[in-house]
């Protein structure tokens, strides 16, 4: 017999066990009696919910039972078993129904708990939809032994997950002295598999309160339940066809169902689980149901807070050093398949800090292994920037430096205090799991301290480092699909909205194309949202209407057009934090870049605070433009107008930190060497326009060959 | 030959907020101009005057503040006297004694004091925490749920604790809710937006994009506010039409021109008087900018911005 | 939509000959387009490109001067409705009424009130004059005006005493306000004889442009704009109507500083001048009239004032120095933070409020908060240092402790090693947490 099968059968025991508890309550005190469930103002809530029936009399329930039959189709689709398995639920709600027909308080001196109050279902609600609760499991039936029972209940209990038992588990967590209740989070439903119409009565209740979700619109239900509820099923085998039939029922709203029955079932990916282990229940039920627990405290022996940022630890303070400068060591964030690493896990290869002598210089290699859906290789670099910061918030703990040029030192009174080098890991899986929880599901960390396996870490992660140095160099305008807005800046400049493209960076130098696209996933509704270029206007010019729809949008309509390769037309506009101004220099026809740094003035006459003064504060001003330093080197820098050989004057400084990059560029543009000489510099023309003319004509400048400017 | 009148009215308008209940409801935003700007169109709700009165009881050493609640000892008495302040159109308790890093007290409490004064008063309520983001998210739900059907004005949500008061104040027990930002149009937006994502419907939610002294950084109040009534209005952009509700006492008596003592400053005359004036030049000036409700203090400046209040419209 | 830089620069005589002051053609094309230089510093702009350019680079509202030397005020040249578009140019200046008979009793009210706030004088700048029906008296009012070195506006519609009055006050440079749609012919011809501004009201807002208009007619554009005294209401209509005419509608007839007279609007009740006060500094009041200005009044509306015409691109600073808070004296605690306004205010009220005395350090840090200076370079374990040497702190105070604030906790280290012999100290983020904090600091 098929799996469905199994579900029709179990919905026809549930509806069955339903009509003959109907009957003999109508039997006994008549169609006309009252039919009040206590302390709700949602009548049987789930018949409300997804019939759209306010039941209040008993006869009402023959109605609702026809309702339910009707939802019991046979076929052998999908959307059958699912409906049968919410006719099922419905069907247990009026079982149980039946049982406050004569009095409030049917379970009292039992175990059990029966009816949630619309205040129940608001007090579990508000920390459901916060988050505070990561959710709740339905756990049913006998777990193999007490103990087993016991730790299941606990795991949850100590992950924050709301837990509801239904049948023989109430029993063994009672012998287990396991304490009940709601207060303390863990409720004994009751101890028929019907129970469960009081868990669907209290999921669909917080559907109506929480989600706004109007009685009879089944879809609502089925939407709110799957994207907003965050519940699942731990069933214990034997299964029967009932507890089946409750099942498809859960999967039809989304709560995954997690057995370890193996015998006459069929696993459904996400949705129905085979796990045989029950040790393995919570994970496998948290993965399966995407559910996160937050990490609040850092599990170390001494305090961690940015107040402890800007400590240095002496070398006679020192107890240990973890030095890169002479020995392998590396950090390292790298991503992994959620199958191959465990989450909170922390492993230390070799001795820890107390096997060695005080004020040893060791090898240290520490690897943060991330897993998440929403995780991408390119937000490694992103995270282990993070590290250095991380690192120093820890009390008497120093350190410096990245990649493979890490100096770390743990001081004696940290170590005094027990700090060790899994506490290292500690941090990290705390602060990456909290900082990055948006794309980490799952973190574990590796420390190793064996100086020939360092060796080994070292080449490794240098094989990273140098993989992702290539990504950074490959990444062009064209070869990503979207850009980015960066409007970190209108708090001062409020009409200014910066395009962050591969090419262009953050005109502040701060922000890359790769933060900006972290930013993006980490905080959705943040500064950086995405742009797409699916309708280029003019590639030169860098036009596009998704850009000038994102600037008009962003820059709540002050500005409408931008370009991203001219300096002419539509300039991008400023905030205030460029790194360089470049601005045209008429005569010439050219165009003078000065950083921030340089007091001095410029041969157009003006000094870097005279252009920053009309190129800031978001307003677009042809022939001037703030940018970073990064762009002066790119192909796209003036593209427009005919590219970097643009550039007739740059402070000294300045031209020795973009020369490398800036030569390659203009021999590839034009076939010229060593093009950073033929721009002028303070040193040979300061305010002066005849001077500079005279310096380009003797370099032969590119530019005294370019078409005019205006 | 006449002056060409140009009108500038929107299509888009600032969404409304009710709060209390029955006659003495009061509802603020709602207008399509400019914040005051009554000579373009009638402007739907008149801004609203809320009267401040702290769990910590009434400043005694400001005379006049002083005699206006003599004999009213308690804080329930206090309320009831505030309520019948003439120009005031809603309480505003502030659980200042709630803060952790002050006289922290317990979230029990607090509650059960907002009870006693709901239960006293029939004005609308506006409750304030005690500023402190943990504190409040179990606070502010805690008294959402124990003032059920009053409609009250829970303040403040901000980003770091916004999930409960949304869930617990507006969707469990159908309370309106205060959204605070940082003096930034787009941390407005952000908030706003995430407030939505909950399933919070705008007409719940009246913001506090921040407020400040005059002469402590108030530009930067100003700027916010002509920037969120801009996008509101000229933009139609829903995730800013919030209106908008500034506690101004709290700013304008803890400067140091309204509490330095006239003895250390003989020169500049009675505190009172310099924490008054210092009150109504924030309201007015706050009023200017677009508050669609400014909370106060004092009996003088209540009456003096309801007057101004009514002149302008 | 202004004028661009380069759309000036096209017309110019690009010679580079600097005689308009600037090093460039293109220099100077810029600062016209900002409205920074008049377009006429060039000699060698042909007619026709000034014919162009006049027009489109002539401020939409006008700037008017008035007043004499250290008296003399700036108004109007605005040319945006909001200060987050582009700054203010010029601040709204105060104003309170004398008459023959109170003159001595407001001198003595508004004397009180001149002291200086982040670098600026605040005091109420002009003397309001008003007519009393006797030409002698109001030229003897002028007289005494004159000589408080204020400047003075004549609030007078009656030709005769104005004329009195002008006789005395005309070196001063005075606003004559009194003209009106009935008094035309005479009041602009006193005010063009004795080259003074005048002031121009009307009983509603058409009146008051079709006299603008006639007065500009007769040559007259040295003006500002009375909204009148009918209403609040009206009078806030009215100022908001005339600068947004100006500078959204480009209806150049309105494009004139105003006037507005609180005083008259709620006469007798100080506090509601406040509230209106702080109104029209917000909204488009020039000049605001008040019946006087005690210190209460005075202290949040210059305060308001100096926080709206901010220039957004310069911070407010305030200047390096030791400041003693709470009566400390060389043995108390020192902390530090940034010279910029906004951060010093609050965090030295906080440090008031702990009532712990502080010798609070400021450094000059470029008038940026404490993370932007951080972030800039300008404040740094160097340039902290730097201020000690060159206040000579370690001279001036016994105490060897330094608090820092928490967001540049990271300087610690770095200081330790600068400043050999202190102890470091590492304060809140916050500054709402300092007051907890320095009660609990053990030195």
């Amino acid at each position: 017999m098929g799996l469905f099968d199994r579900v029709f059968r179990g919905s026809d025991e549930m509806y069955a066990k339903a009509e003959q508890s109907v009957d003999e309550i109508i039997a006994k005190v008549g169609p006309d009696a009252p039919m009040n469930m206590p302390n709700t103002g949602y009548f049987l809530a789930c018949n409300y919910a997804y019939l759209g029936r306010k039941i209040t009399k008993v006869g009402e329930l023959k109605e609702a039972l026809a309702d339910v039959r009707s939802m019991m189709t046979k076929e052998q689709r999908t959307r059958d078993v699912f409906l049968s398995g919410i006719g099922t639920a419905i069907a247990a709600e009026i079982i149980e129904a039946c049982k406050y027909v004569e009095t409030e308080t049917p379970y009292e001196g039992t175990l059990y708990h029966g009816h949630l109050t619309d205040a129940e279902v608001r007090e579990l609600g508000v920390p459901l939809v916060t988050g505070d609760i990561p959710g709740f499991v339905v756990i049913i039936d006998e777990a193999p032994s007490d103990e087993e029972a016991a730790a299941l209940i606990k795991g949850y209990q100590s992950r924050g997950i709301f837990v509801f038992l239904i049948g023989g588990i109430i029993e063994q967590a009672a012998r287990m002295k396991i304490g009940m209740g709601f207060p303390v989070r863990v409720v004994p439903v009751g101890e028929d598999i019907w129970a469960v119409g009081h868990v669907i009565s209290l999921v669909v209740r917080a559907a109506m309160i929480f989600g706004a979700i109007q009685p009879g619109d089944f879809a609502g239900f089925q939407d709110y339940t799957f994207h907003r509820i965050r519940a699942f099923v731990n069933a214990f085998a034997p299964l029967r066809d009932i507890t089946v039939a409750c099942g498809g029922g859960a999967i039809a709203m989304g709560f995954p169902v997690i057995t370890n029955e193996t015998e006459n079932i069929w696993r459904v990916p996400k949705s129905l689980i085979v796990q045989p282990n029950t040790q393995e229940f919570i994970e496998t039920s948290l993965e399966a149901r995407d559910i996160k627990i937050k990490v609040t405290k850092i599990d170390i022996p001494v305090a961690f807070s940015s107040a402890f940022e800007g400590e240095i630890i002496r070398r006679p303070d020192m107890q240990i050093e973890v030095d890169g400068s002479r020995l392998d060591c590396c950090e390292l964030v790298c991503t992994k398949e959620a199958s191959e690493i465990e989450d909170h896990k922390i492993i230390l290869e070799g001795p820890d800090f107390d096997e060695f002598p005080v004020g040893t210089k060791i090898s240290m290699c520490y690897i943060a292994e991330v897993a998440g859906k929403n995780m991408q290789s390119d937000f490694e670099p992103v995270m282990e920037r993070k590290i250095h910061n991380y690192f120093n918030c820890i009390e008497s703990v120093y350190h410096t430096g990245q990649r493979d040029m890490i100096r770390i030192r743990v001081s004696k009174s940290a170590f005094e205090a027990g700090f060790r080098a899994r506490h290292f890991g500690e941090v990290l899986y705390a602060k990456l799991m909290s900082d990055f929880g948006a794309v980490v599901d799952k973190c574990q960390v590796r420390i190793c301290t064996i100086p020939e396996k360092n060796a080994e870490y070292r080449a490794l992660a240098n094989k990273t480092y140098d993989a992702r140095d290539a990504r950074l160099a490959s990444l062009t305008d064209e070869s990503v699909d979207v850009f980015y807005t960066c409007i970190l800046c209108q708090s001062f400049s409020p009409s200014h909205v910066c395009i962050v493209t591969p090419e262009r960076l953050g005109l502040c130098g701060a922000v890359s194309w790769l933060d900006a696209k972290a930013t993006n996933e980490l905080e959705p509704d943040g500064p950086c949202q995405i742009v797409p270029k699916d309708r280029p206007i003019d590639e030169d010019l860098g036009t596009y209407e998704d850009v000038d729809e994102a600037v008009n949008k962003y820059s709540h309509g002050a500005l409408e057009h931008v370009t991203l390769y001219s300096i002419m037309q539509d300039p991008m506009t400023s905030c205030g934090c460029f790194e360089c101004i470049c601005g045209i220099e008429p005569m010439s026809n050219g165009v003078c870049i000065v950083n921030r740094e340089h007091t001095g003035i410029t041969p157009m006459g003006m000094s870097f605070s005279e252009l920053a003064s009309m190129t800031g504060g978001g307003v677009q001003t042809p022939g001037f433009m703030g940018h970073g330093k990064h762009f002066i080197s790119s192909k796209k820098f003036l593209k427009a107008e005919g590219g970097v050989g643009r550039i007739v004057w740059m402070p000294a400084a300045l031209k020795e930190t973009v020369r490398t990059r800036l030569d390659a560029t203009a021999k590839d543009l034009y076939g010229i060497d060593n093009f950073t000489d033929m721009i002028a510099d303070e040193t040979v023309v300061e305010g002066d326009p005849e001077a500079l003319m005279n310096f380009l004509t003797e370099k032969n400048h590119p530019v005294l060959s370019m078409e005019p400017l205006m | 030959m006449p002056f060409k009148r140009m009108p500038q009215t929107f299509t888009a308008s600032i969404g409304t907020v009710t709060i209390g209940t029955g006659e003495k409801a009061v509802t603020m935003g709602g207008e399509n101009v400019l914040p005051l700007y009554s000579f373009d169109a009638p402007i739907a709700n008149r801004p609203l005057i809320g009267v401040e009165v702290s769990d910590l009881g009434v400043d005694n050493t400001l005379p006049e503040l002083a005699a206006f609640y003599a004999g009213a000892d308690t804080v329930v008495e206090q309320a009831k006297r505030a309520a019948t302040m003439p120009g005031a159109d809603f309480l505003a308790i502030r659980l200042e004694s709630a803060d952790p890093n002050g006289a922290n007290t317990p979230v029990e409490e607090s509650v059960a004091l907002c009870k006693a004064i709901a239960d006293a008063v029939d004005c609308p309520l506006v409750i304030e925490g005690s500023k402190n983001a943990e504190k409040d998210s179990t606070l502010l739900a805690k008294v959402a749920e124990a003032l059920q059907g009053k409609n009250v004005l829970l303040m403040s949500a901000k980003e770091e604790n916004y999930k409960s008061i949304c869930a617990a104040a507006v969707l469990a027990y159908g309370q309106k809710m205060g959204a605070e930002s940082a003096v930034d149009i787009n941390l407005a937006k952000q908030l706003n937006v995430l407030i939505d994502k909950m399933g919070v419907k705008g007409e719940n939610v009246a913001m506090n994009v921040g407020s400040a002294a005059a002469g402590y950084g108030f530009e930067y109040v100003a700027s916010t506010m002509d920037r969120v009534k801009a996008a509101a209005l000229g933009q139609n952009d829903n995730m800013l039409q919030m209106p908008i509700i500034t506690p101004v006492s709290s700013e304008a008596w803890s400067v140091k021109e309204a509490i330095v003592s006239e003895e250390d400053e003989p020169e500049w005359g009675p505190t009172e008087a310099r924490g008054v004036e210092m009150e109504i030049a924030t309201a007015a000036a706050c009023l200017a900018g677009g508050s669609n409700a400014v909370i106060l203090k004092h009996p003088k400046s209540v009456a003096t911005i309801a007057a101004f209040i009514s002149a302008i419209i | 939509m202004a004028l661009k830089g380069l759309d000036i620069f096209k017309l110019t005589p690009k010679k580079n000959c600097k005689e308009c002051g600037s090093p460039t053609c293109m220099a100077f094309a810029m600062k016209v387009a900002q409205g920074g230089v008049a377009l006429d510093a060039c000699p060698y702009m042909s007619d026709e490109a000034k014919a162009t350019l006049g027009e489109a680079t002539a401020p939409p509202m006008k700037a008017i001067t008035f007043g004499t030397g250290d008296a003399e005020c700036k108004l109007g040249g605005e040319t945006v409705l909001f200060r987050h578009e582009k700054t203010f140019v010029s601040k709204s200046l105060y104003a309170t009424t004398v008459c023959s008979d109170c003159f001595d009793e407001r001198m003595e009210e508004i004397r009180k009130v001149d002291y200086e706030r982040i670098g600026e004088r605040m005091h109420v700048e002009i003397l309001n004059l008003v007519y009393g029906g006797d030409p002698a008296a109001y030229a003897a009012l002028a007289e005494k005006a004159v000589a408080t070195g204020k400047a003075i506006i004549l609030e007078c519609s009656c030709a005769e005493g104005a004329k009195a009055a002008l006789e005395k006050c005309k070196d001063a440079k005075p606003i004559l306000n009194g003209c009106n749609a009935g008094n035309v012919e005479e009041m602009n011809a006193l005010a063009t004889e004795y080259g003074v501004v005048l002031g121009v009201t009307g009983a509603n807002l058409d009146e008051l442009y079709d006299t603008v208009a006639a007065l500009e007619a007769k040559g007259n554009k040295n003006l500002v704009l009375d909204v009148g005294t009918a209403s609040v209401k009206d009078a806030f209509a009215n100022a908001v109507q005339i600068r947004r005419a100006a500078l959204k509608d480009k209806d150049r007839t309105f494009g004139y500083p105003s006037i507005v007279n609180v005083g008259k609007l709620a006469a007798g009740d100080r506090s509601m001048q406040t509230a209106l006060a702080a109104l029209f500094t917000m909204k488009y009041g020039s000049i605001i009239v008040m019946e006087g200005m005690s210190y209460a009044q005075a202290l949040p509306l210059f305060g308001l004032r100096q926080n709206i015409f901010t220039d957004p691109q310069k911070p407010m600073k305030v200047e390096p120095g030791i400041y003693t808070l709470n009566g400390a004296d060389e043995n108390a605690i020192c902390c530090t933070t940034v010279d910029f306004a906004l951060t010093y205010f609050v965090v030295s009220g906080e440090m008031e409020r702990s009532g712990v005395p502080i010798n609070l350090l400021i450094s000059d840090a470029g008038g940026y908060s404490v993370l932007t200076a951080w972030a800039a370079g300008k404040l740094s374990a160097g340039s902290i240092a730097k201020f000690f040497k060159e206040f000579d702190i370690e001279n001036k105070i016994k105490s060897r402790t330094l608090v820092i604030p928490g967001k540049v906790a990271v300087l610690k280290g770095e200081m330790e090693e600068k400043l050999p012999g202190w102890k470091i100290v590492v304060a809140p983020n916050e500054a709402v947490g300092l007051v907890k904090f320095l009660k609990e600091l053990k030195v």
